[in-house]
């Protein structure tokens, strides 16, 4: 993906990238305009910085203390260097969640992916009512709170009275009488990424939707003279045009599904074995607020981070690239 | 498509934004409640300004002006009239304002942990769950109480004050108990020619006989496979235990032969007669009552005001039985009330106490089916059969361990899933060794 990116600039003149119309640039307009965005991120950034900063910190220091109930009560903490770390690596379970999470984020981010691209293909060509109708039923999904909508999710898979149970009996697909989809791990996971995705799938489709528009007719118009069938326009058309679009999209779909936590957390309240189906969020939630293990949960939360960054890190670094003159 | 630098730097920033939001999400002592909790109380900081001065002890009337902070768990638990009279009586007798804030039981923990440790935010007078009580009266959040116990009259039951003890200090007194019992159909035991269980045996017969009596999902008591709460009974009845405190050590008791007794007991029970889910726990067990898919359902005693109008003429009510006979002992269910060692209004808050533990209150809730603290009151929840079984429950009623780390046991639902394993035909006795051993681990801390 990188090595096309490089393709695709190369094919460039170099003079067109850098935009310059004369021979040398005034030196005060360009000061000006190198800083002055800079500037204006500098209130979000203040944010971040007293926001998010401190808390890292704090949980930084926190990985290497023996942080508990009596600490948040005023005692002091004790330092314990990497006794937390340790104790964590050597943790089988610790291992079965961050690999159940890494499984899970990988199904439910191609799986939005994909559905979200085809929603936003969908839209593309349909007429101007049934895209008005997908567009509004998308947009209240995703405005839609978590917790109104997990209610909903919970009855239609409830085990008594739910909906779904009710639909496959009634389809002939089998006896659903009483069938419970949360007991088994793997089934609870299931339905936790049919609400997940679900819950995903508008942000890619108006996105990808959004990029969709903006492919330049005309390169279209002349691949299609050219002889070029659907699936090539789309292969060498289309998908380079909205690929950075799709990259960022990735990107934090990668991030969300990676630390879901609500949808999780709710579903375990509801039914299934939690040790079993515990992923990353819920699992640091358990450690630190349930157990009161505030070093353990600091020092999981900071490998979370990390492999966050190593996950990702391709991604932003792919996008940074391309952009470069 | 092409990005400016300005666009670029810009997701940058979003996608670290994001990034740290991740681990911000992890990190457990900044959740977003924080804020919202801090604005009722924020009102107050300025009276808590010039307080220290008005050191404990002075006089009621230097109160005037003064705001106390009171937080009762759930939302509708104190009914509302009760919680009116206080309001009214803490006015006339201190010139103080009381101001109630309602906490959701599943909000509580979190938002106490949060709120006790900090002097601007914390509730003055703060009511808990009896079982949550252990967690914070050894990290000294609680104000000592002992000096005020005997005003406070003849109060129990004994359970709750050990609940609200730590090394000999009394830092948490009981609000109200509520016992868990048997809830049932008397038509359904009627046309099938059943009595009122005397026996747990009995019981067991009876709600297999009646499994089926209407319809394939009919259940002859609803006992869904991960609620411990109301199966510890059978655990109990059988002289067993959750876990006992040994030489300092905390042992789990559930592979103990009187437990594993209960248990197998209680497993073919969940076999044969229910057919509640396997991941069940204690929510509403009045639906399928409502529904007519169930026979009886074993519930606290507030529970009987959500059982339908057509259902509730044909409604029962009985005491579990025990192995041979009498009451079997269930899991008491109730809050305490302690005084946080951060109040600043500690002399008011006493007189808050006072309040609650007066004849009066005493009384409202008895009427209004409360467990009274103070058993003179008792008398008053009447003497239908409703009263009857919860005051005959109550009487055998056990807690869980008194361990401060009892709380994470529940957090990480070791029970229900030891439960629940035991509803899915697990065998009992590996399953309760298993649970022993992570009983042991985290009750030890």
């Amino acid at each position: 993906m990188s090595q096309e990116s490089g393709t695709v600039l190369a094919a460039v003149p170099p003079a067109a990238v850098a935009g310059v119309p004369g021979p040398a640039p005034r030196p005060g307009r360009r000061s000006r305009r190198g800083l002055g965005p800079y500037g204006l991120l500098l209130p979000a950034i203040a944010l971040l910085v007293v926001a998010e900063g401190y808390p890292l910190v704090r949980q930084v220091i926190m990985s290497f203390q023996e942080f508990g109930r009596a600490q948040q009560f005023g005692a002091p903490p004790e330092w314990v260097g990497l006794d937390n770390y340790r104790a964590l690596f050597t943790d089988a379970q610790m291992w079965a969640v961050v690999a159940r999470s890494l499984a899970f984020c990988v199904v439910t981010v191609a799986l939005t992916m994909l559905i979200g691209t085809a929603f936003a293909l969908l839209m593309l060509r349909v007429g101007r009512t049934p895209r008005v109708l997908l567009q509004v039923s998308m947009l209240l999904c995703w405005a839609m709170p978590v917790i109104a909508a997990m209610t909903a999710w919970q009855w239609l898979f409830d085990t008594r009275y739910g909906l779904v149970n009710w639909s496959l009996n009634t389809l002939g697909v089998g006896d659903f009488t009483r069938h419970n989809w949360l007991i088994e791990p793997l089934s609870f996971l299931l339905v936790a990424t049919v609400i997940v995705v679900w819950m995903s799938v508008p942000f890619v489709a108006f996105t990808a939707y959004a990029a969709l528009t903006q492919v330049p007719e005309d390169a279209l118009e002349a691949g299609q003279i050219d002889g070029a069938n659907a699936w090539q326009r789309w292969r060498f058309i289309i998908y380079p045009s909205i690929r950075p679009a799709l990259t960022i999209v990735l990107m934090l779909q990668i991030v969300w599904d990676l630390r879901v936590f609500a949808q999780i957390h709710y579903l375990q309240g509801v039914g299934g074995v939690p040790s079993e189906t515990h992923l990353l969020g819920t699992y640091i939630y358990t450690l630190g607020v349930g157990q009161s293990e505030y070093g353990m949960a600091s020092a999981f939360a900071l490998f979370v981070l990390v492999l966050t960054l190593v996950l990702t890190g391709h991604y932003v670094r792919s996008l940074l690239r391309a952009e470069a003159p | 498509m092409k990005l400016s630098t300005l666009t670029r730097t810009a997701i940058v920033t979003a996608v670290t934004a994001t990034m740290l939001a991740a681990c911000g999400q992890g990190s457990t002592t900044d959740t977003p409640d924080a804020g919202a909790d801090d604005t009722p109380s924020a009102d107050d900081a300025p009276a808590d300004g010039d307080d220290p001065s008005a050191g404990p002890g002075e006089a009621p009337a230097a109160a005037g002006g003064d705001t106390l902070t009171l937080w009762l768990a759930g939302e509708t638990d104190t009914p509302v009239e009760l919680e009116e009279w206080l309001v009214t009586a803490f006015e006339e007798e201190t010139g103080a304002t009381l101001e109630v804030q309602r906490i959701p039981w599943g909000e509580l923990l979190q938002r106490a942990n949060q709120a006790l440790p900090d002097p601007d935010n914390t509730p003055d007078v703060i009511e808990m769950g009896n079982t949550q009580v252990p967690t914070y009266t050894s990290v000294g959040a609680f104000e000592d109480l002992t000096g005020l116990l005997e005003e406070l009259g003849d109060i129990g039951p004994e359970g709750f004050i050990e609940a609200g003890t730590y090394e000999d200090t009394v830092y948490a007194v009981p609000y109200y108990w509520g016992s868990r019992y048997i809830f049932f159909d008397k038509a359904a035991f009627e046309e099938n020619d059943l009595a009122v269980p005397t026996t747990l045996a009995e019981l067991s017969e009876a709600a297999l006989a009646l499994r089926g009596a209407s319809g394939d999902g009919y259940s002859g008591i609803w006992l869904p496979g991960q609620d411990w709460r109301n199966g510890i009974s059978w655990i109990f009845a059988h002289g067993g235990d959750i876990a006992v405190q040994e030489d300092g050590q905390w042992v789990g008791k559930l592979s103990s032969a009187e437990s594993v007794a209960g248990l197998t007991q209680w497993q073919e029970l969940y076999e044969g007669a229910t057919t509640a889910p396997q991941d069940g726990r204690d929510a509403e067990p009045w639906v399928p009552f409502n529904n007519g898919e169930a026979a009886m359902f074993m519930a606290p005693s507030w529970a009987r005001w959500s059982v339908e109008e057509a259902k509730a003429e044909d409604l029962g009510a009985f005491a579990l039985p025990g192995v041979d006979g009498g009451v079997a002992p269930v899991f008491a269910g109730g809050s305490n009330i302690a005084i946080s060692a951060q109040s600043q209004h500690k002399e008011l808050a006493a007189d808050l106490l006072r309040l609650i533990f007066s004849d009066e209150y005493q009384t409202m809730l008895a009427e209004n089916g409360l467990g009274p603290a103070d058993s003179e009151f008792t008398s008053l929840m009447g003497d239908d059969e409703f009263a009857e079984a919860a005051i005959a429950a109550a009487s055998s009623a056990k807690l869980t361990p008194a361990s401060p780390e009892w709380a994470a046991v529940e957090t990480a639902t070791v029970m229900e899933e030891a439960f629940g394993r035991i509803a899915g035909g697990e065998d009992v006795a590996t399953v309760a060794k298993e649970t022993d051993a992570q009983l042991a681990d985290l009750l030890n801390g």
